[in-house]
């Protein structure tokens, strides 16, 4: 049996967790891997390019000779002005994959998120829904939608497309959802809205990358559809602050506030931070409509049909993810 | 007003009227050639749907919808038909539904004016249409056959291919009259809700009455679309929009509703009217119907009300029957009624529905629910494989001076002998039959255990009368669908009981126990008194009712002798039919296996039990308690029903035993002594605690203790004594010593007797795979425990569905019992409980028993009743576990909602391997009133699945 010449992949956005994670295993399992991002990746043995997906000429120069893309970049946030969204998630999306075209590449994995196709109501054992731009909430869900779709209506024989859309993703050095809800934790300021009950899907880093590395060789075989990612293991949103809390070393959060009210206060202050100043340090608002909903509904999914396309199970459980993420703290 | 003519037409499909569930494949116009020339009717029809798939049906159902529907009323079992045919499951079927005339999308036929009420005189050909041509019975039952002729139905009948007919509401009634004109072509009828006689003794129901007022008619039925909007307000639950819009639209304009109005105006409401006697003639066809039958019926109806299905019931009795509890006029709509039809079809194509003789008799076939429930033969059938007859102690022992009955409930406590009790029972019996009952009459037992109710429940078996039970643990609401359901000729009540009977209008007739005064009496509708009887036939020997020629009946051990109800606390209560052969199995089992024996003495804290005592010669004992209310059985009354009946054995439910030992610090040295004496102590209702059992028998050293698992459906199947508790508790949460894993669930013990018990395994899908295995093969295989034993039931009652499916299996040519319990069996044959079929999670690894990973919660220090259950769609569960905590009297119990860290950890580490998602903690997890130990685990899922979806707490 000859060995299958290496992957020659493009990573966009590896200098986040989830880009960098993917990026790196592809090198250590001999992927020939170029990354596209602002800052250095950070990746030992990857090429980057520095530059970003709204900028044509960058992704040109990054695409040149692969045959594999991880397209991880987007504008990542629960508030912001709607054009910025616009111009990465659906923009960005749509030059990658121009470029991805032109260059012949073969297998697209387009990460998304499962909010493109959540209109606010609870997802209980759910599948992968249709992305609808027109339903999604708020300017990150609702880019991330159209540019699922844009992927997804690319998808061909030649061009694979394959959407993944991870579900809360934390882990050791993650900085949107784990880091935020530590340090808010030790400040005294994480709430926990109404009985904190909701059962809500997420998904530990190392599986995340595990995940789209399983969707490189799966693509070959699935395509043009949607997968939602997660660990298969729902747990009250309560309990996964109280964890993420106490592995960070942060006391147990104490502070409640009732769900509804947190929606109508979420609202308010979203419209606050996008109309004015307070935003522009980068800093999220405390508290959005957005994540009042994610917070105070359910939203788990039925992993039945991702497990089983990807070939992939998750490797580590949330309670041994849980204890990494606390020995991760330890040391720092 | 005039309505004009207009041609049939095809339904269309468009956005506004987007016909859910219909297929425009079916449609077609057929031409039929009618009394008054060529007319076209709108025809479902899945023939070329099927010549097209290639396949050829194996029989026709002609299905008929009332008023004011449309074939669109028949498209579940329609596209039910069409997907067996092309998955290849079962006889292929096909389904002609017309649309009747007028009505639908058939041809609308001429008339000048608008519908009147009884309006006969004057019309040209009465028997077919009145005078403003709306077509009447006559002329719908020749339009029916019109329609067979056109499409050769008959041809085909002819030529041997099977075709039965369906019908609902007033097109019940045209397909059942036309099914019992044509016998000759029809294989079988079958019917949802209708009537064919009205007893004019009765009011009109409430519904028509309205729309039959003369000036009212038109205007409710054509002029506005009023009777459409109720009849499509009738959904258990309601109708969707879109489907409410389907049923309305053929009917959109005064135009188009002439037929509903003709309809309404045709029905035969007095003698007067000019369709009466052909209603009469279509009642007496279907009386003379002998083919098999089939009713469906929906009791939430209140048009087509109980006593129209008890008419049909008596017209066809071999008639098979199923209630759908929750269901009412629009069952079609309410509850999937393909299933149940083409279950049955199928029988009729096997040949194993019932048919009836010439004579009458019901003819049963081997297999058939009710091929043990007799025919009314005459004689003993008898024998040593029998057991005895339920009576014979009470003749036998005729001269007995020795106790019977001890009743230290009712007023008298003094020991009643078998020569009193005896004779009591042959006066009753005497009186009962002088009254008017008979073999076969459903007698309803408002009575609660005691003296009375025994003798009245041994008077009712020496006649051959079928004694009904529902226990108060029912509530009034459950206990009234039940007596509905069972609908008795007689029932016998204490004045609280015959006060419910009237106010909820209980069908049957009203007997006393004591003699009322007589305004009281009439009040209540009562005509005689249990004690009058008693008092006038003193010293008559009962033999049994007479037959017209003189004969003696005896009831033979194929005759039905009760209907057990269930607790309902998995649903609407089932009626569970005994016959006297089967209780007679079951009180030998009793003697054989638990050595109750003639000269025993059974102090009986628990319903079923506490009635066998007579049947076995043995004495029974009831004590001072509320038998619907187990809890409240104290030690002291144990201790005195035990010392005035000197008793040998006693039979409670584990929460009876439990409030014993809670009380027994009021006990003195006499009663220890009495105590002391018992010598068997039968728990049952639920599984017993090891730790209870150490304290129960420290108040009864000399016991042995037994704690035998049964059901309503099958009393006794299986038994574990208390060192086999004591070990098996003792290894709990270790490993075995053979190093296998120790068992999930809870242990009920080696099957007794007679009994076979086997276990279906479980697919992935969380469906039984319909192989049973007994024995090693079944070891540790998690499944659904399906059983079979002589003592089993003899049917469910009028529940036709329900009964054939929980009797599907056929292994060994023995008839089984589908428990809905799920277990496994272990390595020494031992049966383990671990939760109901309908309980169990179906996660995405598979299907998780609730009982094992609680048997482990429960072990937790703080956890003091636990349930597991699962939330989400099927096959992706998330497996949740709501937990009640101990608490010490002054702690305050925690807040209903997310446990804490501690608990969350230590509830997971127990239900290990089972994965669980959440944790949630309740101040009370709900159990059923009877046994206060079966756990509501659908209430629980109920309040679990919307706390975890972010819903409002509150407690389950």
């Amino acid at each position: 049996m000859s060995a299958a010449p290496p992957l020659r992949v493009l990573v966009t956005g590896a200098s986040g967790l989830l880009g960098s994670g993917v990026a790196r295993r592809l090198v250590e399992s001999g992927a020939d891997v170029v990354t596209l991002q602002r800052r250095p990746s950070g990746v030992a043995g990857a090429r980057d390019v520095l530059g970003t997906v709204t900028d044509a000429a960058a992704v040109e120069q990054a695409m040149a000779g692969r045959d594999t893309v991880v397209h991880v970049a987007a504008k990542v946030s629960v508030s912001g002005p709607a054009q910025e969204f616009e111009q990465v998630n659906i923009g960005g999306t749509g030059t990658v994959l121009e470029a991805a075209r032109r260059a012949g590449a073969e297998r697209f994995i387009h990460i998304s998120s499962p909010s493109v196709a959540h209109a606010g109501t609870s997802i209980v054992g759910e599948g992968a829904g249709p992305a609808d731009p027109g339903r999604a909430r708020g300017h990150y869900a609702r880019t991330k939608a159209a540019g699922e779709l844009l992927a997804l209506t690319a998808d061909s024989a030649e061009l694979r497309v394959l959407a993944l859309r991870p579900h809360l993703m934390w882990g050791p050095g993650d900085t949107q959802l784990t880091e935020r809800i530590i340090d808010r934790a030790r400040a005294g300021r994480m709430p926990l809205l109404g009985p904190a009950a909701a059962l809500i899907d997420t998904l530990y880093s190392d599986n995340a990358v595990d995940a789209v590395v399983a969707a490189v060789t799966a693509v070959d075989r699935v395509h043009g559809e949607a997968l939602v990612v997660t660990n298969g293991e729902p747990r009250p949103v309560g309990e996964l602050i109280r964890g993420l809390a106490t592995a960070g070393g942060a006391p147990e959060p104490r502070l409640r506030i009732p769900g509804g009210l947190a929606r109508g206060a979420g609202a308010v202050i979203e419209r606050i931070w996008e109309a004015g100043d307070l935003g522009r340090d980068g800093d999220e608002p405390p508290l959005t409509r957005f994540l009042a909903e994610q917070l105070s509904t359910a939203h788990w999914f039925d992993q039945r049909r991702t497990r089983a396309k990807l070939d992939w199970v998750p490797a580590v459980s949330i309670d041994r993810g849980l204890e990494l993420l606390a020995a991760h703290y330890r040391r720092r | 007003m005039r309505i004009p003519a207009a041609p049939a037409t095809l339904p269309a499909v468009s956005s506004s009227v987007p016909l859910p569930g219909w297929d425009p494949a079916w449609s077609r116009l057929v031409p039929i050639a009618t009394v008054d020339g060529q007319r076209t009717l709108h025809v479902l029809d899945t023939g070329d749907v099927l010549a097209q798939a290639g396949v050829e049906p194996d029989g026709t159902i002609l299905a008929v919808h009332g008023n004011p529907t449309w074939s669109y009323l028949w498209r579940s079992l329609a596209a039910a038909t069409v997907r067996a045919a092309l998955q290849g499951k079962g006889p292929v079927w096909r389904v002609v539904a017309p649309d009747q005339l007028d009505m639908g999308f058939s041809e609308r036929l001429p008339h000048g004016a608008l519908p009147r009420p009884a309006a006969a005189a004057g019309a040209p050909d009465p028997v077919s249409a009145n005078d403003a041509g709306y077509r009447t019975l006559g002329g719908r039952l020749a339009d029916l056959d019109a329609l067979v002729t056109a499409l050769g139905l008959d041809v085909q009948a002819r030529a041997g291919h099977p075709l039965l007919t369906l019908g609902h509401d007033w097109g019940g009634v045209v397909s059942l009259g036309w099914a019992g004109r044509h016998q000759e072509l029809v294989a079988a009828a079958m019917t949802l809700n209708t009537a064919v006689h009205h007893d004019e003794s009765e009011p009109i129901p409430a519904p028509l009455q309205a729309a039959l007022a003369g000036p009212l008619l038109a205007g409710s039925t054509v002029l506005t679309d009023a009777f459409l909007r109720v009849t499509t307000a009738l959904g258990h639950p309601g109708l969707d929009s879109d489907l409410k819009a389907a049923y309305h639209a053929p009917y959109a304009s005064p135009e188009r509703r002439g037929g509903i109005g003709g309809f309404v105006a045709d029905i035969p409401v007095g003698p007067q009217h000019a369709s009466h006697p052909e209603l009469r003639r279509v009642a007496a066809s279907v009386a003379d119907f002998a083919r098999p039958a089939l009713l469906l019926w929906g009791p939430k109806d209140p048009v087509f009300l109980d006593r129209y299905q008890a008419d049909l019931l008596q017209r066809l009795p071999q008639a098979d029957l199923h209630r759908f509890e929750t269901a009412g006029h629009l069952l079609a709509e309410d509850v999937d009624i393909a299933t149940p039809i083409l279950r049955w079809a199928g029988q009729v194509l096997d040949g194993t529905a019932r048919t009836r003789n010439p004579e009458g008799a019901v003819l049963t076939t081997p297999g058939d629910a009710a091929s043990d429930v007799g025919s009314g033969t005459v004689g003993s059938g008898w024998n040593e494989t029998t057991g005895r007859p339920l009576w014979s102690y009470l003749d036998d022992w005729r001269d007995s001076s020795a106790p019977a009955l001890v009743d230290m409930a009712g007023d008298d406590q003094t020991p009643l002998s078998w020569n009193r009790l005896s004779c009591v029972v042959d006066a009753i019996a005497t009186g009962l039959v002088a009254r008017g009952v008979r073999p076969g009459d459903r007698i309803s037992m408002m009575v609660t255990p005691g003296r009375d109710l025994t003798a009245a429940l041994y008077a009712a078996l020496k006649i051959g009368a079928v004694v009904v039970v529902a226990d108060a643990g029912l509530g009034v609401a459950g206990m009234t669908r039940a007596v509905r359901a069972a609908r008795p000729d007689w029932v016998i009540g204490k004045v609280p009981g015959l006060a419910v009977a009237r106010s909820q209008r209980w069908p049957g007739r009203r007997l006393s126990v004591s003699t009322l005064p007589t305004p009281l009496a009439r009040a209540l509708g009562v005509e005689d008194s249990l004690y009058r009887m008693a008092r006038d036939h003193e010293g008559t020997r009962f033999a049994g009712p007479r037959h017209a020629d003189g004969t003696v009946h005896v009831p033979a051990p194929t005759d039905p002798a009760a209907i057990l109800y269930t607790s309902g606390s998995t649903g609407p209560a089932k009626g569970v039919l005994y016959t006297h052969g089967r209780l007679a199995a079951l009180a030998g089992l009793l003697r054989d296996v638990f050595h109750v024996r003639p000269g025993s003495s059974l102090l009986a804290g628990f319903a079923p039990f506490a009635l066998l005592g007579p049947a076995i010669g043995a004495t029974s004992v009831t004590p001072d308690m509320s038998v619907t209310q187990p809890a409240t059985l104290t030690a002291q009354a144990v201790a005195e029903a035990a010392r005035a009946g000197h008793a040998t054995i006693l039979f409670a439910s584990p929460a009876a035993l439990r409030n014993v030992v809670a009380t027994a610090g009021q006990l003195g040295p006499e009663d220890h002594a009495a105590l002391g004496r018992i010598d068997l102590v039968l728990s049952a209702g639920a599984p017993v605690h090891p730790k209870l059992m150490a304290q129960v028998a420290g108040l009864f050293p000399r016991a042995e203790f037994h704690s035998p698992y049964g059901m309503t459906e099958a009393l006794l199947l299986a038994d574990i004594d208390r060192e086999a508790i004591i070990e098996l508790s003792s290894r709990s949460g270790a490993p075995t010593a053979e190093g296998t894993s120790p068992d999930d669930g809870v242990c009920v013990g080696h099957p007794v007797g007679p009994v076979r018990i086997a276990i279906d395994p479980l697919q992935a899908d969380g469906n039984p795979t319909g192989n049973l295995l007994e024995g090693l093969d079944a070891a540790g295989v998690l499944g659904e425990v399906v059983i079979s034993a002589p003592h089993q039931k003899a049917g469910y009652d009028r529940l036709w569905l329900t009964d054939s499916l929980s009797r599907r299996d056929a292994k060994d040519g023995l008839d089984w019992h589908r428990t809905q319990d799920v277990g496994h069996l272990d390595a020494a044959g031992r049966l383990w409980i671990e939760g109901r079929l309908q309980h169990v999670a179906i996660t995405a690894a598979g299907p998780v028993a609730p009982g094992g990973p609680e048997a482990r919660i429960d072990a937790v220090d703080s956890v003091s009743r636990s349930a597991v259950v699962g939330i989400g769609p099927r096959g992706t569960q998330a497996v949740v576990a709501v937990v009640e905590v101990a608490t010490t009297d002054r702690a305050r119990p925690p807040r209903p909602g997310l446990a804490s860290a501690e608990l969350t950890a230590a509830v997971r580490a127990a239900a290990a391997p089972v994965s669980v998602a959440a944790v949630l903690v309740t101040d009370r997890v709900p159990v059923d009133i009877r046994h206060n130990s079966k756990i509501d685990r659908s209430r629980i899922a109920q309040w679990a699945e919307r706390v975890l979806s972010g819903g409002k707490v509150g407690t389950p």
